[in-house]
């Protein structure tokens, strides 16, 4: 008898299913009240404000911006490498260490990540006062906790069979390791590496208006009295540092991965992170930061425990928790299961390129942007904060498939379009399934990045942990802020314990053992 | 070759790092720190913060730094910590910054916020007639009604005051809750587009919108005003005098009741802040505001 399982690319596909219930809400409230506005959102794309005060004011932003980027990327990938390392599972098994040491540091560093960036600002700001360093270092904490958690499961999910035949062979675990491993994690670190400095990016952007300033000051300005051609100037300058980023990235990507010596080209990269953060510090001081402004300590008051009692018991948690999870689970599955999907039914000629671009644009326009544009054309709902929320982040998942393929060799691909296979099927099974684990063990990563960036769709509706969390925030109700972040290191705990199952059960299974399902 | 090159690189970007620090002589004297995020147009303030910076500093004869605290519970929590002296606040956050830190300053008001209005909007489609009074607002049950931002006073707080005076909780709406559009901008092109039935907003923006037709305001109209209470302030950290000299506030205080149109740069100032000029403001005119954000969960 066959058992059937599910095909690693149809589980890649499967997602996008989440879209038929999504769309269907949203469509059935569709209205064109707000199409005027739109139309004038959209046009103001062509009319950028070139008012001299407002580029000015974007220029400078964008400076600031870009350097804080920088210096927190720099830092977040010294301190994630070493982290992912010491957080793999392989690792310690080659070093004949116990397993669990390494799930230990994994569940404890679930918890700088289950706290968004902007929440690390706020809690940062009331013990060291406004500094530009709190912007830097509530960027660093997650994101180097977010590159640890992705570079020990993408080094768990590496192909093992080089280290066991080392490990076999009597080779000190540390040269086994560098040589296994090292080769095969070098494209996917430069491609995580790279895209980190677009997500630190993005963060510094949001950071800004902890008296920094920056590009996002004029963003978030801009869209509160809803300026459109003058917002459009600051996304234009943005959109156009990111797009120039992702191409300095990939070149660099290549070249790094045609050279021969591309270990020490790793180690040097790793060498000029320093001087990032040097050159960085530097650059910030020149716009006119205070980066030396004596940094004092001042005292918090930790809330009592009948306070946190007491907000356990006032908070409709369970609604609270069921909506998040919702939200969370339509969004990620529009975000992983469309990527693919428009790569497999879309593959003319430049249409790849073409998705990347669009993928580029819909990473830029920041998720409230998105949902106040839905909502108006059509009525708050879940659907709407939850395709909101999938729209930015198909931008990643779709950037992180295309680096991956593209990563990979051709050759099974090759072989099936030579054997008659049509180009979709060839792709489907010679591409994609190649592909899966390792977009997999990503998207489960990107869902609990999903989980926290509910915190930003509050116009719908005041909906989710995320949104309550802001509401407790500018409440000063520490008690009910901390609830909201046990919960939610709480629920980050559960998916990784789950994600590191599916990784297993993946790591099990073998891509070709799935063709059985079409056959 | 290449280690040499290295190094002398190294030492130009030390070199370089140094140099651009600024040296202890100028350190030495106290900055005044200002944060302030108005309620129209707060990207134009930010763009020209320098106007309002160097106008304090030319009166106060000191230097003078703007900082773009643009998130309102950052800046009630950079006022407790002492990063701000001198915030231009909202009625409930300036409450909120006093409540973290007692004895803080209440400096000054613009002429229009002693007596500050909110307006209820509607869509026209959706069947609210316009309210008599405040019982009316019951008409809102069952709709879909969105606030502004969380932390503003006259685009959330004192709209839910009154709604709960009518007798309705934000669980009577539609969908269990109330939406938060983010702005007052945002409220009126939600409302006027038919995805939330009615909103409520700053009267000024409303004003302002009516004036300069920014935004289409045909499917939209304004079903109650509420009564008058105070709003936005400025507020200054009660040390001041220890850090710039006896008789300090009082100085911040009369130079901002001085602003008047007669001077360029004082009058732009003003039109950034939508004021006509400053007017004195105590505390005590906010108790009200203190006693609504206590009721409802925002001052602690």
């Amino acid at each position: 008898m066959i058992r059937i399982r599910p095909a690693l690319p149809i589980l890649v596909l499967l997602p996008s299913l989440a879209v038929i219930p999504v769309l269907f809400e949203i469509g059935s409230s569709l209205h064109n009240g707000g199409i005027k506005i739109l139309i004038k959102f959209f046009s103001a794309a062509f009319q950028p404000s070139l008012d001299s005060v407002v580029i000015q004011s974007s220029l400078r932003g964008l400076q600031i911006t870009i350097a804080t980027a920088l210096i927190s990327w720099a830092i977040s990938i010294l301190l994630g490498v070493s982290l992912g390392i010491v957080s793999s599972r392989i690792v310690w098994e080659t070093f004949k260490s116990p397993n669990w040491i390494s799930t230990l540091i994994r569940r404890f560093l679930a918890i700088p990540r289950s706290i968004h960036e902007l929440v690390w600002g706020l809690l940062l700001l009331q013990v060291f006062g406004l500094s530009p360093w709190i912007a830097i270092v509530a960027i660093s904490i997650p994101h180097s906790a977010m590159l640890a958690r992705v570079l020990s499961d993408q080094l768990d999910a590496l192909d093992q069979r080089a280290l066991i035949a080392f490990k076999h062979g009597g080779v000190n675990p540390f040269s086994a390791l560098i040589t296994a491993l090292l080769p095969q994690i070098i494209p996917i670190l430069a491609s995580c590496c790279g895209y980190r400095l677009e997500c630190a990016l993005r963060s510094a952007t949001l950071l800004g208006v902890f008296g920094m300033g920056g590009i996002g000051v004029e963003l978030q300005l801009t869209l509160q009295s809803l300026e459109f051609n003058e917002m459009w100037t600051a996304l234009w300058m943005l959109g156009i540092v990111m797009i120039a980023i992702e191409r300095a990235i990939s070149f660099w990507r290549i070249r790094l991965l045609s050279s021969i010596q591309a270990q020490k080209q790793i180690l040097i990269f790793l060498g000029a992170m320093f001087f990032v953060v040097v050159i960085g510090l530097i650059w910030l001081q020149q716009l006119d930061l205070d980066l030396l402004a004596v940094i004092q300590f001042h005292s918090i008051k930790f809330p009592s425990f009948i306070a946190i009692k007491d907000s356990i018991l006032m908070l409709p948690l369970i609604e609270l928790i069921s909506k998040t999870l919702l939200i969370t689970l339509l969004a990620s599955g529009i975000a992983i299961g469309l990527p693919p999907l428009g790569m497999l039914f879309w593959q003319t000629r430049n249409s790849i390129e073409l998705q990347s671009y669009i993928w580029s644009i819909l990473r830029l326009i920041p998720p409230p942007l998105t949902a106040l544009l839905l909502l108006l054309c059509t009525n708050p709902s879940v659907s709407v904060a939850a395709l909101a929320l999938g729209i930015h982040n198909i931008g990643v998942m779709g950037r992180f498939l295309k680096e991956g393929i593209s990563n990979q060799d051709n050759n099974l691909f090759d072989a099936m379009i030579a054997s008659g296979s049509s180009q979709q099927l060839a792709w489907l099974y010679g591409n994609l399934s190649v592909q899966s684990k390792s977009y997999l063990a990503y998207a489960a990563y990107r869902t609990d990045v999903l989980l926290r960036e509910t915190a930003v769709v509050g116009v719908v509706g005041g909906v989710g942990l995320g949104w309550q969390l802001q509401e407790s925030l500018s409440s000063f109700d520490w008690g009910q802020v901390t609830t909201i972040t046990i919960v939610y290191s709480t629920l980050t705990l559960i998916g990784e314990s789950f994600s590191d199952k599916l990784s297993e059960y993946l790591q099990r299974s073998k891509p070709n053992r799935l063709l059985r399902v079409v056959a | 070759m290449m280690a040499k090159r290295k190094k002398g690189l190294l030492l130009l970007v030390l070199s370089v790092f140094t140099l651009s620090f600024p040296n202890k002589e100028a350190l030495a004297q106290p900055t005044l720190k200002i944060g302030a995020i108005p309620d129209q147009n707060p990207e134009h303030l930010n763009r020209l913060y320098k106007l309002l910076s160097n106008e304090l500093s030319k009166e106060l004869k000191v230097p003078v730094r703007y900082i773009p605290v643009i998130s309102y519970p950052a800046a009630v929590s950079a006022f407790r910590t002492g990063s701000l002296d001198l915030v231009w606040f909202g009625g409930l956050t300036g409450v909120q910054a006093r409540a973290q830190k007692p004895n803080a300053k209440v400096i000054a008001q613009r002429d229009v916020d002693a007596r500050f209005h909110s307006v209820f909007i509607a869509n026209k489609s959706s069947g609210i007639p316009v309210l008599r009074n405040k019982h009316g607002l019951t008409t809102l049950k069952g709709k879909r009604f969105t606030f502004g931002s969380a932390s503003s006073t006259s685009g959330r707080l004192m709209p839910q005051h009154f709604l709960q005076q009518a007798g309705i909780e934000t669980t009577d709406f539609k969908g269990g809750q109330a939406g938060f559009s983010g702005s007052h901008y945002a409220t009126i092109a939600l409302v006027s587009s038919g995805s939330y039935d009615a909103g409520a907003l700053n009267a000024i923006v409303w004003a302002e919108n009516l004036k300069s037709k920014r935004l289409n305001l045909s499917n939209v109209k304004v079903i109650w005003k509420t009564p008058a209470y105070v709003d936005y302030h400025w507020l200054a950290q009660p040390n001041l005098d220890k850090t710039f000299g006896q008789g300090f506030t009082n100085k911040i205080r009369d130079t901002l009741l001085g602003f008047s149109n007669k001077s360029k740069s004082q009058a732009k100032i003003l039109e950034l802040f939508g004021a006509k000029n400053f007017i004195p403001a105590k505390a005590s005119q906010y108790n009200d505001i203190e006693r609504i954000g206590r009721q409802l969960g925002k001052v602690r």
